[in-house]
């Protein structure tokens, strides 16, 4: 255990993303010792499997029906979210790894998002979730974004033309779509268009779209929607060893770190949205100097 | 004092920064026109009509539920199921297909007692077979000859697809030609996976592809009232 907390939680990320991708591909090609074990749409075995939550709402909206077992594999995927929440964004989709490989990648410290967020612990215990409207109180709860409106665009253009269209071009369907036609072209001598349109989109979609994850991915969206289930692994905060709190001095590291989501973990009562948005990534743990946040199993006691 | 200060004006910017701003609004906006294009684009261009595996046969109730996960191309017991390629359409890229070069569909029945594993792993049920489904109602293509490069129809010495069919839907006619008995193929593809032309040289020269093929009903209606059309002419 010590091994692993001696790593930076960026270089363990991408160790969990390789080794799940590998399993993936190794289940894949030899199939016969875990046949059938899907790609990333479909992860696992018959009835123990998981599904694209984005996928089989697309499935089925477009056949309009109820699918029992796409319904079973989205029970499957939303007990992993009361466990882990939206961890998937972070240690298991191959995008952000990939968009970090992709040459002009910016890292966090020159994100225009970044600059100085103190604390605001006055507020932070009489604000409530949302003040104005109802639908705006809503809109914020969820951390209503971009991403929402391009997940209602799918849904309805599914519902309109009766097949999931953003399966056609899911950059995390592309990536392993890719891998495997390039053995397929070595194992079966298959050689198609795909070798390279595939490839294309993939670049296409996350060079020119830098901020996919944060501002398109409809995925992204269905998954944060669905991570206000998250109970276990959540965000805390203690502040008896906060800096800004026992010296006053203006710190604000753990919030800079969460560049990508604009979660403040020093919240003392997390927004609903600051629980949809996390993606677990840990980078404010290691930001923090004082070893104040952590991502304890249980929610720790709240102090008053 | 200074300190609340600095707090106040910073949650104003929060606010702003976490809220949907014109510009995400916009970006949202065009994605989502982008999806709603991508689908109505690919719905009227259309696609090649593709045999699919078993429990695939309603092709619009398929493709309503397909998410390309593989599942099926993994499972099946003798590797005939391969993904689409995008030549067959950008609809069709990766759903599952055939390819009987590398085998054929015997229904599962040799490694799994005639119970096809491809509509048993479909997490999302684009496969999933009628009641009362057998190899023999599950139409999946049919076989189609083409007479110029079939080696029995010019040399009248080859007999393969006829004694391998498992349905016995090949048969020679009075002259002694083999013809398929389109009532009796289901498209299993045996015939194409064993037909000798094209595996190590052309029996023509014009060949682009193996004598028998399975291919689509629809395809192989087709084709067969062009032929029927211009055999009559002649």
């Amino acid at each position: 255990m010590k091994f692993i907390k001696n790593i930076k939680s960026k270089n363990l990320r991408a160790l969990v993303i390789i080794f799940i991708s590998i399993l993936i591909i190794v289940a894949g090609i030899f199939n016969s010792a875990l046949s059938g074990a899907g790609n990333l749409s479909s992860f696992g075995y018959s009835l123990i499997s998981t599904v694209c939550p984005l996928g089989a709402l697309e499935a089925m909206m477009a056949a309009n029906t109820i699918i029992p077992r796409a319904l079973l594999s989205l029970g499957v995927v939303v007990l992993l979210m009361v466990l882990v929440g939206r961890a998937f964004c972070a240690w298991v989709c191959p995008v952000p790894l990939l968009q970090r490989w992709f040459p002009g990648y910016k890292g966090k410290k020159d994100h225009p998002d970044n600059q100085q967020k103190t604390l605001d612990l006055p507020q932070s215990d009489s604000k409530p979730a949302g003040s104005g409207s109802r639908g705006y109180r809503i809109m914020r709860s969820i951390g209503f974004d971009s991403r929402y409106v391009v997940l209602a665009g799918a849904l309805v253009s599914t519902a309109a033309f009766g097949f999931p269209v953003f399966c056609l071009v899911c950059p995390v369907g592309l990536v392993f779509a890719t891998i495997f036609t390039i053995f397929r072209l070595f194992a079966f001598g298959e050689l198609t268009v795909t070798l390279l349109a595939f490839p294309l989109i993939l670049i296409l979609e996350l060079v020119v779209f830098r901020k996919w994850c944060t501002k398109i991915c409809p995925l992204g969206a269905l998954i944060s929607l669905i991570a206000s289930v998250n109970r276990f692994f959540r965000i805390n905060w203690d502040k008896s060893k906060c800096l800004e709190v026992t010296e006053g001095t203006l710190c604000s590291l753990c919030h800079k770190a969460c560049s990508r989501e604009n979660v403040d973990p020093r919240g003392k009562v997390l927004a609903t949205n600051d629980l949809n948005s996390c993606t677990k990534c840990r980078e404010c743990v290691d930001a923090c100097p004082s070893k104040a946040i952590s991502f304890p199993f249980l929610p720790k006691h709240k102090e008053k | 004092m200074t300190f609340l200060k600095k707090t106040d004006t910073r949650s104003e910017e929060q606010t702003q920064t976490t809220g949907l701003t014109r510009r995400g609004f916009a970006l949202g906006c065009g994605s989502a026109a982008a999806l709603l294009a991508l689908g109505g684009t690919v719905k009227v261009v259309g696609s090649e009509a593709l045999c699919r595996p078993p429990g695939g046969q309603d092709e619009d109730a398929f493709i309503a539920a397909c998410i390309r996960c593989d599942k099926c191309l993994q499972i099946c017991p003798t590797n005939v199921l391969v993904p689409a390629p995008l030549e067959k359409g950008l609809l069709n890229a990766r759903t599952p297909t055939f390819n009987f070069k590398l085998g054929w569909c015997d229904y599962c029945k040799e490694s799994h007692a005639g119970v096809p594993q491809c509509a048993k792993v479909c997490p999302t049920e684009a496969l999933k077979l009628p009641e009362g489904a057998k190899p023999e109602n599950v139409i999946m293509g049919k076989a189609y000859i083409v007479k110029e490069w079939c080696l029995a129809w010019r040399l009248k010495n080859c007999r393969i697809c006829v004694d391998e069919c498992p349905y016995d839907a090949i048969e020679f006619n009075n002259d002694g030609f083999p013809v398929v008995l389109l009532d009796k193929c289901n498209g299993c593809g045996l015939c194409e996976n064993v037909c000798i032309s094209m595996i190590s040289t052309k029996i023509v020269n014009n060949a682009t592809d193996r004598a028998i093929t399975v291919k689509p009903t629809m395809t192989v209606d087709y084709l067969l009232a062009k032929e029927s059309r211009s055999g009559g002419r002649s």
